[in-house]
């Protein structure tokens, strides 16, 4: 852990990967669309595996709230903060992109959550005229979510800025002129950057997936890069049939690097980003994913990469096929030429992996997380709520599974752990569906460094 | 002050119980009021948690902007907004969603 006279994380990501190993993980877990009229809630895993509870679920916070759709989290500090020792890593917001709100929870007895306060849906609405809160990122005392559509549900949204005491500040950007629907951000401060993806207005995704609406353009397909300081657009690149739906966006973890990846969802394309010389920013399609001819379908089946993450040394690119259903590692060393390392299939509608470590998979593979060390990759199966509800409806019977996988560091390679498998179908509430994972201490998504 | 006219909706699937439901008020409000649990999410008609089935009757549904054509003419109304125009019979929850959701790529779209 970091040392005492610090604020939170760690000095640089070469450190980070010296911490102890996680004993503890934190996964959303909802109810929405399962028909257990139940709040949704944050769950704590023993992933410890020296600890007798090893491998399940240790601890239930409930939001206050029916119905938030809990989805993707971030903490009130990070690395970011590593130099102020009046920081700490204590609370982890939890939005509700049905709800808008924002439950603020403290994590002080890491294994026992609580929540600390809510920040009302219906005042961000009212006071920003924003809603659907999504990616969560600290800067210093302020804390950036970035909010998928206006109040009404409508694109293109923008961000919400509030500040270390989780009071509402008001609209983050200066311009949003370029953007035509939000997503996913990353930034870094010592480039003066920021880049931002496109999902959809939240009226458009919510109901469900419809083709029909991608061929109406009601999907996003252009990436934005920021002046992070200005907090307006310098750059937006409209890429057409080969970048449908950008969604997770990754920078290296090395702050002196100016570049990193992202995935196109629908095309299924892994994307390079960077920043040129002259300040101008770049991007190139690495990876592209074929469709496959299933029988009985009338298109093409795309893999649908749903999730994307790059390893704390910036060596290994990692992604889930949440159509296809498999996990892959790329090594990374030669950024504009990905080599694929390592497979593991769990679920998904090829089937070619219907079972897992004894239990029937519902979904496949979808949000990922990384140990520090890159050794062990944990996946849980849910996507979001009534797009489970379309493509695996089985789901919402028998909940959603959280697996592990161990990767190997030195020569590539990845293969499913045999001895864990959270199967959220045993939840005491009913069944329920696991998505985005982060650690007490930090991960490989959640923090930057200066 | 005269009482707002209100109309009766029957919870098909949860007993048959009636509310009364005033003009203006959604029939999500009203389940909650009578203990009625019902999936609940945004609370403005942009997302689909609330989906249930209008059996009979007639609704408005002010700002219900999540359900498509097909969904609408299998039926399926936002309890989150519906306001009864009428006296309506409806079925609530998650167990009314079977022919709510479709793979898009398992079928030719209409």
């Amino acid at each position: 852990m970091s040392k005492e006279c610090c604020g939170p994380g760690y000095a640089s990501p070469k450190e980070a990967m010296q911490a102890d190993r996680e004993k503890l993980l934190y996964t959303v877990a909802l109810y929405v669309g399962t028909g257990v009229e139940k709040p949704d809630y944050l769950a704590t895993v023993d992933v410890d595996p020296d600890s007798p509870t090893y491998s399940s679920v240790v601890a239930r916070t409930e939001m206050p709230q029916v119905g938030d759709e809990l989805h993707h989290s971030g903490w009130n500090a990070c690395s970011s903060c590593h130099n102020d020792a009046s920081k700490t890593r204590q609370y982890l917001l939890m939005p509700g992109v049905r709800t808008s709100n924002i439950n603020v929870i403290d994590t002080s007895d890491a294994t026992n959550p609580k929540l600390h306060k809510v920040i009302s849906g219906d005042d961000i609405k009212a006071k920003t005229n924003l809603s659907a809160p999504h990616t969560v990122h600290c800067l210093g005392p302020d804390i950036i979510i970035s909010m998928l559509g206006d109040a009404d549900g409508n694109a293109p949204g923008g961000f919400l800025h509030i500040n270390e005491d989780f009071e509402i500040v008001g609209r983050w950007e200066n311009d949003i002129t370029g953007m035509n629907y939000n997503y996913d951000f990353w930034y870094q401060p010592r480039h003066n950057m920021m880049v931002s993806s496109e999902w959809g207005a939240p009226n458009t995704f919510m109901p469900g997936f419809d083709l029909e609406d991608v061929g109406a353009g009601k999907y996003g397909q252009s990436i934005h890069f920021w002046d992070f300081e200005g907090k307006k657009i310098v750059k937006s690149i409209d890429m057409g049939a080969d970048g449908m739906i950008p969604l997770e966006v990754r920078g290296l973890h090395d702050p002196e690097s100016n570049e990193g990846m992202f995935a196109a969802t629908l095309s299924s394309n892994v994307f390079r980003w960077w920043k040129t010389d002259d300040g101008d920013f770049e991007i190139e399609k690495v990876i592209d994913i074929p469709t496959i001819d299933v029988d009985g379908f009338p298109v093409p089946m795309p893999s649908l990469i749903t999730d994307i993450l790059i390893s704390m040394d910036d060596k290994y690119l990692y992604f889930a096929n949440w159509l296809h259903g498999d996990l892959r590692q790329y090594d990374i060393t030669d950024r504009a030429n990905p080599k694929m390392t390592g497979q593991v299939w769990l679920g998904g509608m090829l089937g070619k992996a219907p079972e897992v470590n004894g239990v029937t998979v519902q979904g496949a593979p979808q949000m990922i997380q990384l140990s520090l060390d890159g050794k062990r990759l944990y996946a849980t199966t849910s996507l979001f709520s009534s797009w489970d509800n379309q493509f695996y409806p089985g789901m919402k019977d028998k909940g959603a599974q959280m697996f592990m996988i161990d990767c190997d560091t030195e020569n590539g390679g990845m293969s499913i752990n045999p001895d864990f498998v959270v199967d959220f179908g045993n939840e005491p509430n009913g069944p329920s569906r696991c998505h985005e994972m982060r650690y007490p201490g930090g991960d490989v998504t959640s923090d930057i460094w200066l | 002050m005269t009482a707002r006219p209100s109309h009766k909706v029957t919870v098909a699937n949860r007993g048959g119980r009636e509310l009364n439901v005033a003009e203006g008020e959604n029939i999500a409000d009203a389940c909650e009021q009578a203990g009625i649990a019902v999936p609940i999410a945004c609370r403005y008609g942009g997302c689909i948690t609330c989906a249930g089935r209008l059996v009979s009757g007639s609704v408005r549904q002010p700002k219900g902007t999540a359900l498509n054509k097909r969904q609408s003419q299998d039926g399926y109304i936002l309890m989150c907004v519906a306001q009864p125009k009428q006296d309506c019979v409806v079925e609530v929850g998650v167990e009314t969603h079977t022919s709510l959701y479709r793979n898009p790529f398992l079928g030719p779209l209409k």
